[in-house]
């Protein structure tokens, strides 16, 4: 039996190797054709959905806002122009919270990535006291929450409304993180900490020279998708910085700019330095256009390590799916 | 036993508590009730001694024109009073976390400790002189009812400054003399837990804390206010909740949305997996790959971006009114909000939620495929009797996890999206503690809601979470 089973597996592979070389999976039948057809079509549907929305407020945003009012712009740019780009760098509301939303997000990311590699190190050390203890304490917090209400009470508590470091403070302990960074941790084999122990090493030490080292592959995954959550975040901004308006975020800014979108001249107009911004600003196209123009200013980051972050998909999906 | 032995198991007691005393004085540092440096009521209620010490802006929000009165210094000495003690509480601290190394260093741990302690009460001074000038100038401007007093969280400072003090002391001359030349060691167990111990207290901060606010739940509590007995109204916000009409109605017709909305969210949950399993089938490899990298997109665009497309392509001026030279507010239009709610969700994430099917049928045993196709199994057989097998127990997680969340559907989605008229079919939990709360000022019958729907929804993970066991013998938590 076992020799028959071997010859098939011979056999087996012989072919496969034929429909390699001669790209070959197996013979289509009509029926595959026409499955084929409406698979492929459908993709390519959902494709453009998908694509569509952003290419539209791009052509917006580089046609001129003449044409955009007019509603000539639906596939194509019309008449090229940069204007509102320019406009939006005079604009100091924007501007700054440009800067605040960039700032933030580098600064959490940052302390959110260093802390986890940290935390995820400690809580696999065994001798540590009241270790499970501990690290029950940390996870927990995943499954509850105290509510919306009392969280910004809290906040309100500890000084952080309407106070930049709402943003950073909060963010550095980050559980989900923490317990993918300990997951990896161990799968590194012991041995590699063990030899540097016996020579010598310090905790502290074998953490920066090995773990850290070793750890950069997971810890990748949680900067990429620390920052992009970061990045897009907008509700505590809307809860805890309703009277600082300087710390408002970029999107907290565009969330004000579309539900104000009639008044949205009105509401920039005070903001503008030079004075023939502020013309400009009187014509209503202008207006029309900027809101595109806000909307890719904070699409752009995002695309920008896009590229970046498809190498951390499979990972990333772990965020979702992790255990304690 | 030797009666040094003896002698520092006693010390060992007593520094039981004083690093009891030194954390209970750590976490008082942020609660607003136990504050010492409220010493007028011209200080803002809200402050704790932590915000006292660090933002000038604070103490003086509430003074209003009184500050014509004052003036800032004192203010300023308040504010270097409250930094005085923080420094104090500091080198306590570091001096309990001292004590549980060896002989030497509890050694210089008791210095710190007394020191710190030291300071601590003798920023009491500081606030005296702080008090002083209030009661010049406050006379002096006839405001009788500020004069200053001594909060009671001064009290509760004093005490604990007085307790790790005095038993430091003790435990000084409980120690037996150092032996030669001793260095300052720690055990390693308690070293990796005092790294491990400011991250801790975040989490308390920031994830435990916050349910001390549930008490609002229990009181009459208006902003600016201070809790106390005379707005205690007990189980009223409770009761409210089912017995007034209005609210009753209003509760129900959230309630409502948010089932329908997790429930379209639940019966499309196939989606995903179909998307895979299609996807699978398509042989063209850079066809595949851009289908993956374009249809994630969505997922990394939070969703004000998202309104702004949906403003940029559905609104009165937008790309379809464009195109058909129409003029229809589709955003406006409450007609279909559920639906519609539904379709932007799937836009954002079906692209990638399907990942980790993809990944799923990649794990799934080509053998398998390959006996099929011996036996002669077509396609749609194939996708049928293998891969939909091979995925059932991932889709089965995430059903499980989703029923589990079935009350938190988030509110980022509803919040953008909801206006004048389709307010009633789009306020799901989340939205409506928040417009309650924050935006209506009822912050505690919105934290009645909030705090019902956090306990049942806890209830509700666990539950699920036993289902999957009892089913699959594996936790999906």
């Amino acid at each position: 039996m076992a020799k028959m089973s071997d010859k098939m597996k011979q056999e087996l592979k012989a072919e496969k190797q034929y429909n390699k070389k001669h790209k070959r999976m197996y013979r289509l039948t009509f029926k595959d054709i026409i499955f084929n057809i409406i698979n492929y079509t459908l993709f390519t549907v959902f494709m453009i959905i998908c694509l569509f929305p952003f290419y539209y407020i791009f052509i917006n945003s580089i046609s001129s806002p003449a044409e955009v009012t007019k509603g000539a712009v639906t596939f194509f740019p019309k008449g090229f122009s940069f204007e509102t780009y320019k406009a939006i760098l005079q604009v100091q509301d924007i501007g700054r919270s440009f800067l605040v939303t960039i700032s933030k997000t580098i600064i959490s990311t940052a302390l959110m990535v260093v802390a986890s590699a940290l935390i995820g190190y400690l809580v696999t050390k065994k001798e540590m006291w009241h270790r499970k203890l501990w690290y029950r304490f940390l996870v927990i917090t995943m499954y509850f929450n105290a509510g919306i209400i009392p969280w910004f009470m809290n906040m309100q508590m500890l000084g952080l409304t309407n106070n930049y470091m709402a943003y950073i403070i909060p963010a550095v302990v980050a559980p989900y993180n923490i317990i993918l960074v300990k997951t990896y941790i161990e799968s590194i084999p012991a041995e590699l900490e063990e030899s540097a122990f016996i020579d010598g090493a310090g905790y502290m030490t074998i953490f920066r020279r090995i773990i850290w080292p070793l750890c950069k592959p997971i810890l990748a995954t949680i900067t990429i998708f620390g920052a992009v959550g970061s990045w897009n975040s907008f509700t505590d901004s809307l809860m805890l910085m309703g009277s600082a308006p300087q710390y408002q975020t970029l999107q907290h800014k565009l969330y004000n700019y579309l539900n104000a979108s009639s008044d949205l001249k009105t509401l920039i107009q005070g903001n503008v330095s030079s004075e023939a911004i502020k013309n400009a600003m009187n014509n209503a196209d202008f207006a029309n256009v900027i809101k595109y123009t806000v909307s890719m200013v904070s699409i752009i980051p995002i695309l920008i390590v896009y590229p970046f972050m498809q190498r951390y998909f499979e990972e990333g999906i772990m965020l979702g799916a992790v255990k304690g | 036993m030797k009666k040094g032995d003896s002698q520092t198991a006693v010390a060992d007691k007593l520094y039981w508590v004083v690093r009891t005393a030194v954390l209970a004085a750590v976490v008082l540092i942020f609660l607003p009730a136990i504050n010492p440096a409220r010493i007028t009521s011209l200080i803002n209620r809200n402050m704790s001694l932590f915000t006292s010490a660090v933002s000038i802006d604070g103490l003086t929000q509430d003074v209003g024109i009184k500050i014509r009165a004052t003036g800032y210094t004192p203010f300023y000495m308040v504010q270097i009073a409250s930094i005085c003690m923080l420094i104090g509480i500091i080198i306590m601290a570091a001096g309990a976390c001292m004590s549980l190394g060896n002989l030497k260093l509890k050694k210089r741990g008791n210095i710190a400790s007394l020191v710190g302690a030291l300071v601590t009460g003798g920023s009491f001074a500081v606030f005296m002189v702080a008090s002083n000038m209030f009661k010049e100038k406050l006379s002096a401007g006839n405001y009788t009812d500020e004069l200053p007093f001594i909060p009671a969280g001064m009290y509760v400072y004093l005490g604990l400054a007085a307790a790790v003090f005095i038993f430091t002391l003790l435990a000084v001359f409980m120690l037996p003399k150092l032996k030669g030349d001793e260095r300052c060691e720690m055990p390693t167990k308690y070293t990796l837990f005092l790294i491990l111990l400011p991250f801790l207290v975040l989490v308390f901060a920031f994830s435990y804390l916050p349910l001390w606010g549930w008490r609002y739940s229990f009181f009459d509590y208006k902003a600016g206010q201070q809790l106390n007995m005379d707005n205690w109204v007990g189980f009223k916000w409770f009761t409210r909740l089912l017995s007034d009409p209005a609210t009753r109605k209003d509760v129900l017709n959230v309630l409502r949305n948010t089932m329908v909305m997790s429930g379209l969210g639940i019966a499309t949950s196939w989606v995903p997996m179909a998307f895979a399993i299609l996807l699978n089938e398509i042989r063209t490899k850079w066809f595949r790959k851009s289908v993956q990298v374009i249809t994630t997109i969505p997922n990394f665009v939070s969703w004000v971006l998202v309104f702004a497309l949906a403003f940029a392509i559905f609104s009165g001026d937008g790309f379809i009114n464009t195109i058909l030279g129409t003029n229809v507010d589709f955003l406006g239009n409450p007609k279909g909000t559920w639906f519609k709610m539904l379709a932007w969700g799937m836009w954002k994430s079906v692209g990638w939620s399907a990942i980790i099917y993809v990944a799923g049928i990649s794990g799934i045993d080509p053998q398998l495929y390959e006996a099929a196709t011996v036996d002669g199994a077509g396609r749609g057989q194939k996708m049928w009797h293998i891969t939909v097998p091979g995925l059932i127990p991932t889709y089965m997680v995430l059903l499980l996890m989703s029923i589990g969340n079935i009350l938190s559907n988030g509110m980022d989605q509803y919040l953008v999206f909801s206006n004048a008229h389709n307010k009633s079919l789009i306020e799901v939990l989340d939205l409506y503690v928040y417009n309650l709360g924050l935006e209506g000022g009822a912050i505690s019958l919105s934290t009645v809601v909030s705090m019902t729907k956090s306990i049942i929804s806890v209830i509700l993970l666990f539950t699920a979470n036993g289902i999957s066991k009892l089913i699959r013998g594996e936790s999906i938590m």
